[in-house]
């Protein structure tokens, strides 16, 4: 029993336009509602992610060894980063957002490039068991993906905000350029990975679940 | 408001289906059928949200873009942060924290902020203020297809909302230190990102399109 709606778009040389969903003949440059340029499904697309992934994981070295931010007090210079900061909020009062920069600059940026990784991987590989598992992740890595610029913007607000001359003022560091380029090419990363990659060469494979389920 | 959510898939619908689609995560082509308002159409394979309709959604959109955009022009002249330390006060406005990173050195860092958090939602929400007035007239205004398409590109860029937990971050730092308080630019970016949200929200790519469509 081939049900041929159930088939991929790919297969049947159609194409949804990303923008407006549209169905497009495969022959075409431009989609006919919107006028976007349309890319196909191309293995290139995952060398793409894993350039831009490569780049984030070197970014991310120097944006957690550097200083995020100096902080001048009564004379005394004292540099703070990532990490630093993040302990130096942990006391009694602060601890929410302790909690909110260590989940946004320390666990989201390490998850979003394991995940990436990961998907890279299993896509590469072509491993099909654990595909609706990667498909949430990769959902989730796209939602979150934009808050790790929390620290960073954060920094900028201070640096503007506190600004006392001797008695205490704040200077952002190094580490805000490698942060904030860790998560834009982050997020290039989570764009340019096509999840439709995870469903290819698969044509019929809702009907042979069907067949295996009990 | 709660609209109640209905999955639709396509074998109760097949007698009614109007446009073939192919999902945009996992390439399923699926006949969608036209939607009641209120309803929601998903993915049957995937379970990716395809498209929805909303009761006067392009109506409370634009209304809501347009509040938006109001609240982002008060967010600009006004003190966002002030606070009081040994007799003198410090106050900052939106564009000092763009301003003082730029005079820092650190240009691209201002150049982030500026887009993420103020240009790229500003232009958003024009655009498709244009877009929505346009699809309320008989024909179409010039441009009406490239700006709503820009629209789609560009909002996966727009960081308002973090930037504004990235000040109540730095106001409880400050806040230790001497007694901060919030201006009427602050009020402003609120009501700003609280109507860009709901006016992002009403925003289904399809039935916009579908719109744009019945007037070509």
């Amino acid at each position: 029993m081939i049900d041929k709606h159930r088939d991929n778009a790919e297969h049947n040389h159609q194409y949804g336009c990303p923008v407006c969903l549209t169905l497009n003949p495969m022959s075409q440059p431009r989609c006919r509602t919107c006028g976007r340029h349309l890319h196909l499904i191309k293995s290139k697309s995952i060398q793409h992610t894993i350039a831009l992934l490569l780049t984030s994981i070197i970014l991310y070295i120097p944006a957690n060894l550097l200083p995020m931010m100096y902080t001048n007090w009564l004379g005394q210079q004292t540099t703070s980063t990532i990490m630093g900061g993040v302990i130096s909020l942990w006391e009694p009062g602060t601890y929410p957002i302790a909690i909110v920069i260590f989940v946004a600059s320390i666990l989201v940026p390490i998850g979003k490039i394991l995940t990436l990784s990961w998907l890279c991987l299993s896509v590469t590989i072509k491993k099909s068991d654990s595909r609706r598992i990667n498909l949430e992740l990769y959902r989730f890595t796209e939602l979150i993906g934009r808050w790790s610029m929390v620290d960073v913007f954060a920094v900028a607000i201070l640096a503007a905000l506190v600004q006392m001359g001797q008695v205490m003022s704040v200077y952002p560091g190094t580490a805000a350029l490698a942060f904030a380029g860790m998560v834009i090419t982050t997020m290039l990363a989570a764009m340019t990975f096509d999840p439709r990659l995870m469903w290819a060469n698969q044509p019929n494979m809702h009907n042979k679940e069907k067949q295996n389920a009990p | 408001m709660v609209n109640k959510m209905k999955q639709i898939t396509k074998e109760n619908h097949v007698e009614e289906a109007e446009a073939t689609i192919a999902c945009h995560e996992c390439d399923l082509l699926i006949s969608l059928p036209e939607l009641e308002f209120g309803q929601t159409a998903s993915c049957p394979r995937c379970n990716h949200l395809l498209t929805r309709r909303f009761l006067g959604a392009h109506n409370r959109i634009l209304a809501l873009s347009i509040s938006a955009f109001i609240f982002l022009l008060f967010a600009l002249p006004f003190p966002f942060i002030s606070f009081t330390s040994q007799g003198k006060e410090f106050v900052i406005s939106f564009a000092d924290s763009i301003v003082n990173m730029a005079l820092m050195d650190f240009f691209s860092i201002a150049i982030l902020i500026l887009f993420t958090t103020l240009l790229i939602p500003g232009a958003c929400l024009l655009a498709l203020i244009y877009v929505l007035i346009s699809l309320q007239r008989k024909r179409l205004m010039p441009y009406t297809h490239q700006l709503l398409q820009i629209v789609f590109i560009l909002v996966d860029w727009n960081m308002a909302e973090i930037f504004l937990v990235a000040i109540l971050v730095s106001f409880i730092k400050v806040s230790s230190l001497a007694s901060v308080f919030l201006g009427l630019s602050f009020w402003s970016y609120v009501f700003f990102i609280i109507c860009l949200i709901a006016s992002l929200s009403l925003l289904d790519r399809y039935q916009i399109w579908q719109k744009v469509k019945q007037h070509d």
